[in-house]
């Protein structure tokens, strides 16, 4: 049975349409004026459209016919299997999601574990000059996340953080700029920025019960200044939100996986890293003649505070006590004698800040937990 | 006697839900990869349903030219973000500038990349066998554009529908149909009113007050009348109590009111101005005797957005019943097991509502805004169509769009010409 319908040829060359017949058989003939066409309908292709008008053409022939005919058109459906196939079409969306997903893979491990191996081999190889200069821009940045705290500069108390200083890095090739300021703030922490600058809180120091125990934190910060971790985690976290926000694109979801690493990572340095810088606590106090052992107690009173505040602070608890047991084993015999300043010292340092609270007998104040700790 | 050929757009959207639906979930677990492929899909339903004069176009680009585009844009990005890093550290005086430099570069890239992307959609559009084109080039319109920014922010925005109609008649100009090329004679002055109507209620206010408060402090901004809250977080600024009680502090207060009402208000006659635009832009296009001829009512583009604004409200309250009940058993029962039943079904809630509003959005908002521009159109002349002719240039690089999509710049569907 042969089936009949008019239609519109266009030739590819013009927009001009031209009226012809076409005849559904074994095969579609198309005829019109100076237009002649024999097509095989196992090569017919339909163009994806508007119903009832058919598109129709064949690989190669720059040539289409248009049609609007629902019957024709519903034989047609019929009678050519591969009517709607697509030539890019064939699996390709499994293989794509597939294929995506082993990338998404491998973009997290990196991310995880190619970049913190990265930012370790890249971190030393920054010259001293250019992380100065980041230093300067991540010091302004984070003294304004913080309400740009003032600095504290009371000469005595200057003097005698400055000697400390100097005991505590002697003799362990730490850079010559390094800069240690105090700043008031409400906070019990220390910050290490790249650059060997490190911004103690002055809460910190009203926290310290002895001078062993501010040197140990200080010391612990000095540790993080000679293994560079500031730089590292500075790496570190620019390629992360690159990697993660670049290659992951904008799509709701995925920007949820790029907030959430970007937590995550931001947390404050690796579980290795604080280790690392409480063992060079430990060596540096014992050299310098102080109580090795005070880190962990002002490490154990900070995090219990904080748990205090708020209970639901879960994190790195547990792993506290095991820093705290690793340092005490390895601080040594104490001798309740030695201190790393005299009394006199340790007064004019705790006064370093004029005016700010101190005391035992203030109110505690409350940490935020959402600034990182990076003691 | 002209004929007037009439532009179609099949409204009935029959298997537009199931693509996107099935294009928002794909995105989501190939972690947005198949975007590509989806945005391939949206062109490809739009295009073929969209008729003029009898004929349908046909989108002839792949998710996989889009996707290596954006590889491609993706290794330019990076060379210019290491370089400008590069640059503010190497040369320190520069820092306090670098943030200007690299939005000034960003936004000649931005534009950059919408020409491009525009020239990849056009060598992609057949219609009756005859390619689409765009000549021109990316970064005339990208110097065209900062220059008319420029003027617009030197006016305080009263350029803007100049330059709107400036970059149409740059675009336009450059569009090919087969040999035969477009032109437009879209005039500023013809936007004026509705622009000034926007101008009057969103911006004039603001900026009237901005200019009376810098006016009152001699003419010097007051970078320090507002100063962060003793005490408070980093974000938190109080009224400087020097100002207080002074003329300044009373414009200040002004000043923040007004624009607390402006911006909505604005946001209000977006689709007005837009209506409007589109409608100018689309009577001034013209290829030779042919010309386009547009009724397009604002309406008829607040009602997209009405819709859609309704499920957003509608959605929100749904979600918020939910949740307070959920809190109230979670209260009577008291355990930790429902709050954890709690957290999930805000998580199932949140993936539904971000899937249903994908695909109200591509359902309601795009095809409700491509369907009223597309059937208030009409072809006067028709018969001048039957005179284009093909031209020899094949189909172009693929590699024009990504740029626009690693910046993320101009959408799937862009609307009028």
């Amino acid at each position: 049975m042969a089936l009949t319908a008019s239609g519109r040829w266009f030739d590819g060359r013009s927009a001009a349409p031209h009226e012809v017949t076409l005849h559904l058989g074994e095969r579609l003939e198309i005829t019109g004026l100076e237009v002649h066409r024999d097509w095989n309908l196992t090569d017919l292709r339909a163009g994806e459209g508007q119903a009832p008008l058919l598109r129709l053409g064949i690989a190669g022939d720059p040539g289409h016919v248009e049609v609007v005919d629902p019957s024709f058109a519903a034989c047609l459906e019929t009678r050519c299997p591969d009517l709607r196939k697509r030539a890019d079409a064939g699996g390709g969306t499994w293989r794509l999601v597939a294929g995506s997903l082993a990338v998404g893979i491998a973009v997290l491990l990196t991310v995880f574990f190619g970049l913190p191996i990265a930012a370790g081999v890249l971190a030393p190889l920054v010259p001293a000059g250019i992380e100065a200069r980041l230093g300067t821009a991540v010091e302004a940045q984070v003294l304004d996340l913080m309400g740009d705290p003032p600095p504290c500069a009371e000469p005595a108390g200057r003097a005698v953080l400055d000697r400390l200083v100097a005991r505590l890095a002697a003799g362990r090739g730490l850079p010559p700029d390094l800069a240690v300021t105090v700043r008031r703030h409400d906070t019990a922490n220390a910050v290490t920025l790249p650059g060997a600058r490190v911004v103690v809180l002055s809460e910190l120091i009203a926290k310290a019960r002895s001078a062993d125990e501010f040197a140990g934190v200080l010391a612990h910060e000095l540790g993080h200044v000679a293994l560079r971790d500031p730089t590292r985690a500075l790496i570190q976290a620019s390629g992360t939100s690159f990697l993660l926000s670049l290659v992951l694109g904008d799509l709701t979801g995925s920007t949820v996986i790029v907030a959430l690493g970007q937590a995550v990572l931001s947390a404050g340095y690796s579980r290795d890293a604080e280790r690392a810088a409480d063992a060079y606590s430990v060596a540096a106090m014992r050299s310098a003649g102080g109580d090795a052992a005070a880190l962990a107690s002002m490490l154990e009173r900070i995090a219990k505070d904080e748990a205090d505040a708020d209970p639901a602070l879960l994190r790195s608890h547990p792993f506290t006590r095991e820093r705290a047991a690793t340092i005490r084993a390895h601080a040594g015999a104490r001798d309740p004698d030695r201190h790393i300043l005299s009394d006199a010292d340790w007064m004019q340092l705790r006064g370093i800040c004029p005016g700010a609270t101190d005391g035992p007998d203030k109110p505690a104040p409350k940490p935020r937990p959402s600034q990182r700790r990076r003691v | 006697m002209s004929r007037t050929g009439q532009v179609a757009f099949d409204t009935r959207l029959r298997g537009l839900t199931g693509l996107a639906i099935v294009g928002f979930l794909l995105s989501l677990v190939t972690f947005g990869v198949y975007r590509f492929w989806y945005m391939t899909d949206l062109r490809r339903f739009f295009w073929s349903r969209t008729v003029v004069d009898g004929s349908p176009a046909d989108y002839t680009g792949t998710g996989r030219e889009l996707f290596l585009g954006f590889l491609a844009a993706l290794g330019l990005l990076i060379v210019i973000y290491v370089g400008l890093f590069g640059l503010a550290i190497a040369l320190p005086s520069l820092a306090p500038y670098s943030a200007i430099l690299s939005f000034v570069i960003l936004f000649l890239l931005g534009q950059f990349a919408i020409y491009r992307g525009r020239r990849y959609r056009a060598m992609r559009t057949l219609w009756r066998g005859i390619r689409l084109g765009q000549d021109g080039s990316g970064l005339a319109y990208a110097g065209r554009a900062a220059l008319w920014w420029a003027l617009t922010l030197a006016t305080l925005g009263l350029a803007f529908p100049f330059m709107r109609a400036g970059l149409e008649r740059y675009r336009i100009a450059h569009t090919l149909i087969g040999t035969s090329r477009m032109a437009s004679d879209a005039r500023g002055r013809a936007l004026f009113g509705p622009w000034l109507l926007f101008y009057a209620v969103a911006l004039g206010p603001v900026l009237a007050l901005l200019l009376a408060l810098i006016a009152a402090n001699d003419f010097v901004p007051p970078i320090d009348l507002m100063l962060p809250k003793p005490g408070g977080k980093g974000g938190d600024l109080i009224l400087n109590p020097a100002y207080a009680g002074t003329r300044i502090a009373t414009l200040a207060v002004a000043l923040g009111i007004t624009a607390g009402c402006c911006l909505p208000l604005s946001l209000l006659l977006v689709p007005f101005y837009r209506a409007r635009e589109t409608r100018v832009f689309m009577n001034a296009a013209r290829l030779g005797p042919v010309r386009l001829v547009s009724t397009l009512r604002a309406r008829q583009f607040y009602w997209p957005y009405l819709v859609y604004a309704l499920s957003l409200l509608g959605f929100v309250v749904v979600v918020g019943l939910i949740a307070l009940l959920a809190g109230l058993a979670a209260r009577a029962a008291g355990g930790d097991g429902l709050a954890w039943a709690a957290v999930l079904g805000g998580g199932l809630l949140y993936l539904g509502g971000a899937l249903a509003f994908a695909v109200l959005y591509v359902r309601v908002v795009q095809a409700r805004l491509w369907a009223a521009v597309a059937t208030t159109t009409q072809v006067a002349d028709a018969d001048g169509l039957n005179r284009i002719l093909a031209a020899s240039h094949g189909p172009g690089s693929g590699l024009n769009e990504g740029l626009a999509d690693a910046l993320d710049v101009g959408g799937a569907l862009q609307i009028g010409f």
